[in-house]
């Protein structure tokens, strides 16, 4: 319990000295970017650390894999950004954390993302990016990491997991409905599993008031991190994703993103039906999503309609969307309020029945934060979730997070 | 003496601080440049080419002294065009208005955190009317960044006197239409580099200053 007063010391010293504390890290930044060639060749190294806590209700919401109800969480990410000429730029982040996503286990490192991208024109028309990197689909993605999203968590349908498996194919639709009530959380998989940092090849670019996206992956948008990796599951069956945007102007951006994809791992081949595999059982995700920004506010939404096809059942469609808000009241304070639903349709039980195959439930979030200063931010979040079908169960996230950036 | 009296009617109707204007001229030494920045781009959609421009360091020299206030302070501008604040080092007086217009085609979200000057001006489009701008009516250094871009910085030197210059890349300076007197000669140099010299300033006399 001294950690508490210490950080409380350590924030208030931040209020007071942040003008200094600034300036540190801007020389820090400096000192952390290196030329070579004659500065054609430029590389800097940046990062964050994020100090989380987690109060929650058993089962753990979300992507969250915990059976303890107070979970701490640091996470250390470390950027790479650099540029080679004025056509060449690489990225690359890796993390040290307890997991993907907040868990109770033991630290691990991984390299989540890297990328080599091409830029032939000035213009923007047109790019060309491999390597193991964010999907291309929807908004989320521009606000996914710590320091620019307003939340500590993701938008429902990004984390909650339904009772689609990637490694084993149920072997009747009533295992298939009630499997997650015996098995751990980790056994499913949600529509879209976070930011997606699945392996590939996209291209991108804008034409006038048009920008599109089209990305081939090695992984379904609903498939989990260890699939994402290009040594664990290769491009035999690869998911096709691509969005459409319009920018009227600045303040408005609307786009159409689709995708389709082989949702099982390899493991899961013994188990489907005789004679089918992998790529005969596909994600298909169709979304739509809008944003505006003007001076201090910024909304956007994401609606999402899925289809997965499931051996021995048959099709499972989930309609999932959010809208999202946030406001900076004064320079360094914002709040921020998100309403997401997720609904399922119903399924053939196998007994002439028909049965939801995941339960209905909506979710608030509410969050605050304030940034002591250009590198120091801290968030506040509540999030009420609550099933509309089936038990009813709901379920209350109490979180912060702690990031300092440099 | 006809001639004569004609110049002596035209000093007549000089202001007497034109009379006693004094200046200062020399060169400071500049440090190290640093690299440009690297711009992340790991989650945009659209990538344009090209590469951010190196900005070379500047210094501020200003006179340091009790002056007179103007009565109405300038309106300056600060652009951020290219993905960088246009100029990157702009020293004003007390008092000055600073409009930032927005000459690129994307979104910037300008703010401070600066004890000189906190202020947000949040996301506006390029043709936005009237441009948005805020009064710094507080001495001190006052950094910009953008929340969009990260590598984004800029400097505003709030100075409380009317006399003061920025130097080329050089270090060379010229501080002219001073005052005469005794005063104190600053160089900004960065945010922990201040160096002063003293200067006795005579009129229509030109001082030589080097820093350090």
């Amino acid at each position: 319990m001294k950690l508490l007063p210490a950080l409380t010391f350590c924030l208030l010293a931040c209020t007071a000295r942040g003008f200094e504390i600034d300036d540190v890290f801007d020389r820090l930044d400096n000192a952390l970017t290196i030329a070579a060639f004659g500065g054609d060749l430029r590389a800097r190294l940046s990062g964050t650390i994020d100090i989380e806590f987690y109060n929650f209700q058993q089962p753990a919401p979300g992507l969250i894999d915990s059976e303890i109800d107070n979970l701490f969480n640091p996470r250390l990410t470390l950027f790479l950004d650099a540029q080679l000429g004025s056509q060449i730029y690489f990225f690359a982040q890796t993390r040290v954390d307890r997991g993907f996503d907040p868990s109770d286990h033991g630290a691990q490192i991984r390299l989540d993302e890297y990328a080599l991208r091409i830029t032939p024109w000035q213009d923007g028309r047109f790019t060309l990016q491999a390597g193991k990197f964010a999907t291309v689909i929807g908004n989320w993605v521009p606000r996914h990491l710590s320091w620019d999203n307003p939340f500590i968590n993701a938008p429902l349908v990004y984390e909650n997991v339904t009772a689609i498996q990637d490694k084993y194919a149920p072997y009747s639709p009533l295992y298939f409905i009630y499997a997650p009530y015996s098995y751990g959380k980790y056994a499913f998989n949600p529509v879209i599993w976070g930011p997606s940092y699945a392996s590939g090849i996209s291209i991108s670019g804008r034409l006038g008031r048009f920008d599109y996206a089209a990305e081939i992956k090695n992984a379904s948008l609903s498939s989990r991190p260890e699939s994402w990796n290009f040594t664990e599951n290769g491009l035999e069956n690869p998911t096709f994703s691509a969005r459409v945007g319009f920018r009227p102007n600045e303040a408005w951006n609307f786009g159409v993103s689709a995708s389709d994809g082989a949702y099982f791992r390899r493991e899961a081949e013994p188990t489907l039906p005789p004679g089918r595999d992998i790529d005969d059982y596909r994600e298909f995700v169709l979304g739509q999503d809008a944003s505006f920004a003007w001076r201090h506010l910024q909304v956007w939404a994401e609606f999402y309609e899925a289809r997965f096809e499931v051996p021995r059942v048959g099709d499972a469609d989930t309609f999932a969307y959010y809208f999202e808000a946030k406001y900076k009241f004064t320079p360094q304070l914002f709040g921020a309020l998100r309403w997401n639903e997720q609904l399922f349709s119903n399924i053939t039980d196998g007994a002439g029945g028909q049965v939801r195959w995941s339960q209905d439930l909506w979710r608030i979030d509410v969050a605050a934060g304030y940034r002591f200063t250009s590198h120091i931010q801290l968030k506040l979040q509540y999030s009420f979730q609550q099933e509309t079908s089936g038990s009813r169960d709901d379920n209350h996230l109490v979180a912060t997070q702690l990031t300092v950036r440099f | 003496m006809r001639r004569l009296a004609g110049f002596n009617t035209v000093v007549a109707l000089l202001p007497i601080s034109a009379l006693a204007q004094a200046t200062v001229e020399g060169r400071v030494e500049l440090p190290k440049s640093h690299l440009a920045p690297v711009m992340a781009k790991r989650y945009e959609i659209v990538t344009r080419g090209g590469v951010l421009s190196t900005q070379p360091p500047l210094a501020v020299v200003y006179l340091a002294g009790s002056f007179p206030k103007t009565s109405s302070p300038s309106t300056k501008q600060i652009a951020q065009k290219d993905l960088t604040f246009i100029p990157s080092l702009l020293p004003v007086q007390l008092g000055t208005k600073i409009e930032f217009p927005n000459l690129d085609d994307t979104y910037h979200s300008i703010f401070s955190y600066s004890p000189a000057k906190r202020f947000d001006l949040g996301r506006y489009r390029p043709e936005e009317r009237p441009i948005p701008s805020e009064v710094f009516d507080k001495p001190g250094l006052v950094t910009l960044r953008c929340d969009i871009h990260e590598h984004m910085r800029g400097l505003i030197l709030v100075l409380n006197t009317p006399y003061f210059v920025v130097t080329d890349a050089n270090g060379r300076f010229r501080l002219g239409g001073l005052p005469a007197g005794q005063y104190a000669l600053k160089a900004w140099i960065d945010s922990k580099t201040t160096l002063e010299k003293p200067v006795h300033l005579k009129s229509g006399e030109v001082s030589q200053v080097d820093f350090p």
